[in-house]
């Protein structure tokens, strides 16, 4: 939306923007704080109740997670007092952490990255027109309807040898010489490969409708103007089309960044077999700690610890991409 | 656009008397006993054995209970083995721990001073129709903390067809007769394995027991967790040696237990560790496999087994519902009451007067037969439970790692709690 | 967008114009309808695929389902796991059911009430504090459920509200709203606000604007919103694991761990519930997706 003109710009649009801009001509030193207070009271209708909602839910059991990284939690779930930093030590001392930490940053680069790219050619084809067109969009929203474990789970099953309908697949057209097929989710690299195939299996459905609705926005006469222009329509999908979605897949991909980094189910099904930690990301690692050790303790301070690393990356991202620029 | 605003503004209140309410609550739960009519309720979480059983084999229990003391009710919760332990380990930090749960490990509740002792839950009847051996390994310091609820025991079960095809005489009862055995069924090809060796994070634990204990080893005992030891070697080279001779399906260390028990049900494997339940699986997926069951080859062919116990706790919680505890145990752990129900989830009965009772058993004689071999988990031990995520989660890396480097891992992680 | 301040009070465009002129603009040759088509076909296929394995292997029996040397087709059909599925003892499936839409429902309405106003208001209004409170309500996003659920039992039991729907329409609504505000944010700061500008001019109030004005411009995100919140509400698991502890409270993301036993699953009924658990989540898209191409048309301001 790059002609909208930047809030801060319009002079002073206080006549038509009537509620909170009433106090008059601001603009002289001690008017500015009350004005500040002033709107913000005024924001409180509109932003309250979501305020109240997300922190009354949220806040206790993320306080419970910070204090519980400080604290020796016995197996059984017994609290044993403080420990200080003790757990985030045992945490960074892992001699697995860091090569854990860094597949989790291939996880989510090589995840979103392939999500943004596939998703922004599919809407291409489901902005088409063409017979059959509803069924097909139908067909995409699958994914996302149907829980994240359970198409893991069917994919899992079909990898698996012996009773795998994948595996066999591959084995009655050649590319596997062991009549029982291969053990794709037995070995580290294969199965990791095959988690990423599948969580951007399930990311594509949220991230093509959120550019269809974007498509859905793109004004039709721009379009009717850039080809008059004598614009090719892969300049005008670059230089027209793509600049208007900017608003709608900045924010698709910060949903994405968060929730693929946050994503356990499908690793924790396709790796789960593997013995050691070749195929883990923070996020089983996490899951590791709680259901395989019980160390709830160390599970929170990994989670703090998590929570830092991706407050980081998504500041870094707001800051470079600037999803809210246009306001 | 009125209406919606009030119930905007209702929420808000809700969740602000809700911040407010938690805010205050921080030190844990209430503790409320669910007793509005003077009834008092028993909470009963339960894990998943067989999913077309268990959930109403308890309910039929609790039926009878519940129309002889009609002043209890019990509320049964039931998990998969998957969720039980995380489920547990919620309520007890919320301060709701069930009433009674049947679970694996104890020691670290007991430890924590969360459990009755076993005789304050039931009569002195109920106690002494326990066998012993089955109460000794529920005992932390000379004290019974968990009652005895189902044991299995461990069997080789063997494919006669492909036994036969390969010419092997006799199922084998040494490890030379074995490797050599599951070698020959290997060659047979066509995606036939000799030995099925389940050391992926399901079970790796017993599939681990089976060689190390075989091979003269042990895990430890109450006091000490003795995963690296020269003893539990032998075991460990001789699981490498099967890798190696490619004796084994494909993939060991990786490999569950659960689905290359399918494998082995469809006549693919020649030779693989079962238990009770096994043989009703067997029953329902390939009626017509020819196999035997025969106690597991051991490195001197002296017979040993796994055994498992799971086990009954009562969570002292309050503290006021001893009583309504006591009689719903009572209750259970009469004949008529529990030997259906460990008939129909298939396992071993630990009560001497269900043993009795299903002494003539056909399906469980072999394991009958060798439960007094049976050697347990060191269970007893509070660091048991943090050795036996260690197992779960490393010893499959034996698979392509040093075997003495596996197991000072293992007893590393164990040691750490 | 060189066409700011189109001539909005023709917004809510008639529909049958617009849909003229997207056929008569979409005049084109027969052989790229073709091609089209087979891409559409192939996405179809891609997607639908893992799901068609999931329905046969629904009609398939417990034994059938491992069974080596798989085929690629059912061999029997055995239609009665649906209506057997309806009464097993492992848990009350109707039951599962209903919870399962009175949660997501009322979860979804009440993310939209709080959301949408929120959306609109820090699209629309700079005011101290609007980046605070946009990225505050992100980062509880970025905490993770599985550690979060401790501390959400501890939070309602002391609430009194342990094993009760209205507890799990809360969290539920309260983890998803962040997304459903920044989704809806975008699509609302997307609208000229010369538009809104003009309106108040005439007269209209900020929530006349919101609804009036706004909301028909901003279908198709709103529309995104909806689906991504319900479809997150239809699947939680994490916490209504420990939350609801009766079985028929449970929804059915808990009632399929149910089939799950310690030694083996009963695949045909894990997959049957499945497969119809996606059902109603591709109705209530079939409804709303004329919506999505309504906002299409209503979008492209002319």
């Amino acid at each position: 939306m790059s002609t909208t003109t930047d809030a801060s710009s319009i002079p002073e649009a206080g006549a038509a923007e009537r509620r909170p801009r009433s106090g008059g001509p601001a603009g002289t030193d001690a008017a500015k704080p009350r004005k500040g207070g002033r709107e913000l009271l005024a924001s409180l209708p509109w932003i309250g109740p979501a305020l109240i909602l997300i922190f009354g839910v949220v806040l206790f059991p993320a306080v419970v997670m910070f204090y519980n990284s400080t604290r020796d939690i016995s197996i059984s779930g017994l609290d044993k007092g403080s420990v200080g930093f003790d757990n985030y030590i045992e945490v960074f001392t892992f001699p697995y952490f860091w090569p854990i930490f860094g597949r989790t940053i291939v996880w989510v680069v090589v995840v979103v990255a392939a999500t943004v790219v596939i998703s922004l050619g599919l809407a291409q084809i489901l902005n088409k027109a063409f017979p059959g067109r509803r069924i097909v969009r139908l067909a995409v929203i699958i994914p996302w309807a149907a829980s994240v474990v359970m198409t893991t789970m069917v994919v899992y099953y079909g990898l698996e040898p012996y009773f795998g309908i994948i595996n066999k697949f591959l084995v009655d057209v050649g590319l596997i010489a062991t009549p029982e097929g291969y053990g794709w989710t037995r070995n580290p690299e294969t199965a990791f490969a095959w988690s990423i195939v599948v969580a951007v299996f399930v990311s594509l459905p949220f991230t093509t409708y959120t550019i269809l609705a974007g498509l859905a926005t793109v004004p039709g006469d721009v379009l009717e103007a850039a080809k008059m222009d004598g614009a090719g329509p892969v300049r005008t999908y670059f230089n027209v089309v793509l600049p208007q979605l900017r608003g709608a897949l900045s924010v698709a991909v910060l949903i994405n960044i968060i929730n693929v980094f946050n994503s356990l189910p499908i690793l924790k099904v396709m790796t789960g077999s593997i013995p050691g930690y070749d195929a883990d990301t923070i996020m089983t690692m996490i899951f590791k700690y709680i259901q395989n050790q019980h160390k709830v303790d160390v599970a929170s301070a990994l989670s703090v610890v998590a929570f830092l690393i991706v407050i980081v990356i998504v500041a870094v991202y707001v800051k470079v991409v600037k999803p809210m620029k246009e306001v | 656009m009125k209406k919606s605003l009030r119930f905007g503004s209702a929420i808000a209140i809700a969740a602000a008397a809700s911040l407010t309410l938690a805010s205050c609550g921080f030190g844990g739960g209430t503790g409320d006993g669910g007793d509005t009519s003077g009834k008092t309720t028993l909470d009963l979480l339960v894990p998943t054995y067989d999913p077309d059983n268990t959930q109403g084999n308890w309910e039929t229990v609790i039926d009878g209970f519940e129309a002889a003391n009609p002043d209890i009710d019990v509320k049964l919760e039931v998990q998969s083995w998957d969720n039980l332990e995380s489920v547990i380990a919620t309520k007890i930090q919320g301060g709701e721990a069930p009433d009674i749960y049947n679970g694996g490990p104890f020691a670290g509740f007991a430890a924590d001073e969360l459990l009755y002792p076993a005789e304050e839950v039931v009569s002195a009847e109920t106690f002494s129709d326990f066998q012993e051996s089955f109460i000794a390994n529920a005992e932390v310091d000379g004290t019974a903390y968990a009652l005895p609820l189902i044991a299995s025991a461990r069997a080789l079960f063997v494919n006669n067809t492909l036994l036969e095809q390969a010419g092997v005489a006799a199922p084998p009862t040494t490890w030379d007769e074995l490797l050599d055995a599951a070698t020959k069924v290997s060659a047979l090809g066509g995606g036939v394995a000799g030995y099925g060796m389940p050391l992926g994070s399901e079970e790796a634990q017993a599939e681990a027991a089976v060689w190390l204990w075989g091979g003269g080893g042990t895990f430890g005992d109450a006091d000490a967790i003795t995963v690296d030891d020269p003893a539990n070697l032998p075991g460990a080279e001789q699981i490498k040696k099967m890798i190696d001779a490619g004796a084994t399906q494909a993939d060991p260390g990786s490999t569950d237990r659960s689905p290359l028990m399918d494998i082995f049900v469809q006549g693919k494997i020649g030779m693989q560790v079962g238990l009770p339940p096994t043989v009703g699986q067997i029953e329902e997926g390939n009626p017509e496999l020819d196999y035997s069951i025969v106690p597991i080859p051991t490195q001197d062919g002296s017979p040993i087994t796994v055994g498992v116990m799971d086990q009954l706790m009562a969570f002292e919680n309050d503290g006021d519902k001893q009583e309504a505890i006591t009689k719903f145990l009572d209750y259970y752990y009469t004949a008529d009451v529990y030997v259906p129900w460990v008939q129909a989830e298939g396992f071993l009965p630990v009560t001497k007067s269900g043993a009795e009772a299903l002494g003539g058993e056909e399906a469980l004689q072999p394991f009958l037969e060798v439960l007094p071999d049976a050697q347990f988990y060191p269970s007893t031990n509070p660091a048991w439970s943090a050795t036996d995520a260690a197992f779960k989660a490393l010893f499959g890396q034996i698979q392509t790692k040093p075997a003495q480097e596996v197991l000072t891992e293992i007893q590393a992680q164990a040691d750490a709690g | 967008m060189a066409v700011t301040a189109p001539a909005f009070e023709t917004i809510p465009a008639p529909a049958t114009s617009a849909r003229k002129r997207r056929y008569t603009e979409d005049q084109v040759p027969f052989g790229k309808v073709l091609v089209r088509m087979v891409a559409g076909l192939i996405v179809l296929l891609v997607f639908i695929l893992p799901y068609v394995i999931m329905f046969f292997g629904s009609v398939k029996t417990k034994a059938q389902i491992r069974s080596v040397d798989p085929t690629y087709f059912p061999t029997e059909w055995h239609w009665e796991n649906y209506i057997n599925m309806w009464s097993t003892p492992e848990t009350p499936l109707v039951q599962n059911l209903i919870s399962t839409i009175i949660i997501s429902v009322f979860a979804t309405l009440l993310v939209l009430l709080v959301a949408m106003p929120a959306a609109y208001y820090t699209a629309r209004m700079q005011f101290p504090g609007r980046m605070v409170f946009l990225f505050l309500v992100i980062v509880t996003q970025m905490l993770q459920p599985a550690v979060l659920t401790s501390g959400l039992f501890r939070q309602f039991v002391t609430l009194g509200m342990i094993d009760t729907w209205a507890a799990m329409i809360f969290i539920n609504a309260a983890f998803n709203l962040s997304f459903a505000v920044w989704i809806m944010h975008s699509f609302f700061a997307g609208i000229p606000k010369e538009v809104d500008e003009a309106a108040q001019i005439d007269g209209a109030g900020r929530l006349t604007v919101l609804f009036r004005i706004n909301l028909p411009l901003v279908w198709p995100g709103i529309v995104t919103a909806i689906v991504f919140t319900f479809v997150a509400c239809w699947n939680e698991f994490a916490a209504s694991l420990v939350i609801l502890s009766t079985a028929g409270n449970q929804p059915l993301s808990v009632a399929l761990t149910k089939f799950v036993g310690q030694y083996e699953t009963s695949w045909h009924y894990v997959f049957g519930v499945s497969i119809v658990a996606i059902i109603p989540v591709v109705i209530l898209f079939m409804i709303i997706e004329k919506r999505l191409v309504g906002g299409l048309t209503a979008g492209s301001v002319k």
